[in-house]
């Protein structure tokens, strides 16, 4: 293989490895959309996420074990936010918001209480690739696509399966319904607050295993801040992904993409100074919600408490 | 009686915050007593610990009126981090080139230019949400991302000094430094500035027209549309106010502080900035009254972290109790009606 190729196929590779937090927020956030209930906590939720992945994964000695506490804590956010929203009608935005307060106190606060103040984080082993037999072995393409870590198959499959969970299922058209007309669909027996709570929760779930990707995939430690607006950035991927799981997954590679741009141009040595490279990411975001919001199709009911004792909605 | 009946959920909830909050500690092997009297106390025992929490009650009492500002219009500026940045980096840049001028110029100089490139940095996102209504807790929140890497791109760029450890610039000339009030010690103006500024906001929003069509829109954009408001330049308006209290704030502490440009200088100013807003309920009127509150629980938990090894971050949780039981005070309120 020439130079450019093998930069190429690196390249892909590494960009299908870093759309996994992405995607698995991604779907989590869309999942509580579809049903309104806007979720702005993503990088309260990754954060901590990230943290009891890490604590739990080092303190069972199972990475296994750390990813299924991070879902739990993930899931327990969500209910909280579906609780303060659906059942107490309280603004989600305000909700959100404390809620990615109290995700980025925690998450550096657990740490601490866990290991104590040390210089030297202790490590996790990181998920290693398990190559897809046969497939793995097709040039090119095997290296990139079925060579990685399981989450990164999983990732790819939960966006199929939602997909056709949303579109091709009548639970699908049930919990679509919800975010689209409320009252109609209270009135034909769906429990509105059920299917809220429902995907809130899962929701959540998905997006601590997000945070907790980070530890395990790259650093196999927890630092403060790591997401590194990540939780953000999902926000606008969702809306570029017009809250539909399949767009989603094809926003993640694409957002994922400018993240290993901007760290490849880095380690190749560039004219442009590094923190311009570092702003990529964000810039990025900024350009494509100015071409998407406004044009992409959003739930009627995004953000809005349904109440079915009020006449109007 | 009816201020002290209409002040009693409050009160309840910072009590029961604290109340949830002394139980955590408590179950994490510390004194919840010992904590609380170093968090409530370290303030008013020496006059260091004063002059301290006075200095955190500036930038605030300023970034969570660059919160409050918008929330009054109803838009959510989450960016108070970027603009206080913006403004620590215009007021730099002019006080490193124009070192030479006097003080009387450049005091003034260095101050507006703070305002001026933090309501700049504001308005990027208000004209993302004018022009193409991109959400703007999206927009703020990206843009300080963005101002990261702009700090550390001045912080290391021809202005670094060398002999400081972290990305830190050489010292803006010393003609723009603000006059002190106390000298040892150190207080500066900028806390008589911030009082005017927060009372100039209080006086905007609840006494003028403009102000009162800007609460209007907050109040109910539809109704206020109907009656011929433009909502959207309010939007606008509110929007850059709000990032102009956060680039004064950046600003002051650069010139009243720090009196160079740090990496990090932000704190977690902006952050609790929020707190404080939320805290506030929105309200302008209450928000220097919440950060001095929580200046001083600032100041006492870096001393609780010192003399009892408990993670500052604990204060955190209180501040976010605070903030979940007085909404949940309100819903009480809301639902006795």
């Amino acid at each position: 293989m020439t130079g450019i190729e093998t930069f190429l196929v690196e390249f892909l590779k590494l960009t299908f490895l870093s759309m996994v937090p992405f995607v698995l927020a991604g779907q989590g956030t869309m999942l509580g959309g579809r049903t309104g209930v806007f979720n702005v906590a993503q990088e309260g939720i990754m954060l901590t996420g990230a943290s009891v992945g890490f604590l739990v994964g080092y303190t069972s000695g199972s990475v296994f074990v750390g990813a299924i506490a991070a879902m739990l804590v993930g899931g327990l956010f969500g209910l909280i936010l579906a609780y303060f929203t659906t059942t107490l009608k309280m603004d989600q935005f305000v909700v959100g918001l404390a809620l990615f307060f109290v995700g980025t106190g925690l998450s550096t606060l657990l740490p601490k209480l866990v290991l104590g103040i040390t210089l030297t984080p202790p490590l996790i082993p990181t998920l290693k690739n398990i190559p897809v037999p046969l497939l793995s072995k097709i040039p090119v393409l095997g290296p990139i696509l079925f060579n990685q870590n399981v989450l990164v198959y999983i990732s790819v499959l939960l966006s199929i399966l939602l997909w056709y969970l949303l579109f091709k299922t009548n639970l699908g058209l049930r919990l679509r319904s919800v975010g689209e007309n409320p009252k109609a669909a209270d009135s034909l027996g769906i429990s509105v607050n059920r299917y809220r709570y429902l995907t809130t929760i899962i929701g959540g779930m998905l997006i601590g295993l997000a945070g907790a990707y980070l530890p395990m995939v790259y650093t196999g430690t927890f630092t403060e801040l790591m997401t590194k607006g990540r939780g953000w950035i999902v926000i606008a991927l969702t809306f570029f992904g017009g809250w539909s799981p399949l767009i989603i997954l094809l926003g993640s590679i694409f957002f994922a993409g400018i993240e290993v741009l901007s760290y490849r141009m880095q380690v190749g040595g560039s004219v442009v100074p590094f923190q311009f490279l570092n702003m990529l990411p964000y810039i990025g975001t900024i350009i494509i919600m100015i071409f998407t919001f406004g044009k992409s199709r959003v739930p009627a009911f995004l953000g809005q408490n349904y109440d079915r004792e009020r006449r109007t909605l | 009686m009816t201020q002290i009946k209409k002040s009693l959920p409050y009160i309840i909830a910072v009590v029961g915050a604290f109340i949830a909050a002394g139980i955590f500690i408590a179950a994490i092997q510390y004194n919840p007593f010992e904590a609380y009297k170093t968090l409530i106390t370290t303030s008013f025992r020496t006059p260091n610990g004063f002059i301290q929490t006075l200095m955190k009650w500036v930038p605030l009492t300023l970034t969570a009126l660059a919160f409050t500002v918008p929330l009054s219009s109803g838009k959510y500026n989450i960016g108070a981090e970027g603009q206080f940045l913006a403004g620590a980096i215009g007021a730099t840049t002019v006080g490193i080139l124009l070192a030479d001028l006097p003080p009387a110029l450049l005091i003034p100089l260095v101050i507006i230019a703070g305002i001026i490139t933090g309501a700049l940095w504001g308005l990027i996102s208000a004209w993302l949400l004018y022009q193409f209504n991109i959400n703007e807790i999206l927009s703020t929140v990206l843009l300080n991302f963005i101002s990261f890497q702009l700090v550390d791109y001045v912080a290391t760029g021809p202005w670094r000094d060398p002999s400081a450890g972290a990305p830190t610039t050489i010292a803006i000339g010393q003609n723009g430094y603000l006059p002190m009030l106390i000298k040892n010690p150190p207080l500066s103006i900028g806390v008589i500035l911030m009082i005017l500024v927060a009372i100039g906001i209080y006086f905007y929003t609840n006494k003028t027209t403009s102000g009162y069509e800007l609460v209007a829109t907050g109040a109910n954009p539809r109704a206020a549309k109907v009656h011929g408001i433009d909502t959207r330049k309010m939007f606008l308006l509110s929007m850059v106010i709000g990032a102009a209290a956060a680039g004064l704030a950046g600003a002051m502490e650069v010139s009243g502080v720090q009196h160079r440009l740090i990496e990090g200088i932000h704190s977690n100013f902006a952050t609790l900035g929020l707190i404080i807003g939320l805290i506030s309920r929105g309200k302008n009127q209450a928000v220097p009254f919440v950060a001095f509150f929580i200046a001083v629980l600032e100041v006492g938990a870096s001393a609780m972290q010192r003399t009892m090894m408990i993670p500052s971050q604990v204060v955190l949780i209180v501040e976010a109790l605070i903030v979940i039981f007085i909404l949940l005070s309100d819903l009480i309120k809301r639902r006795q009606k």
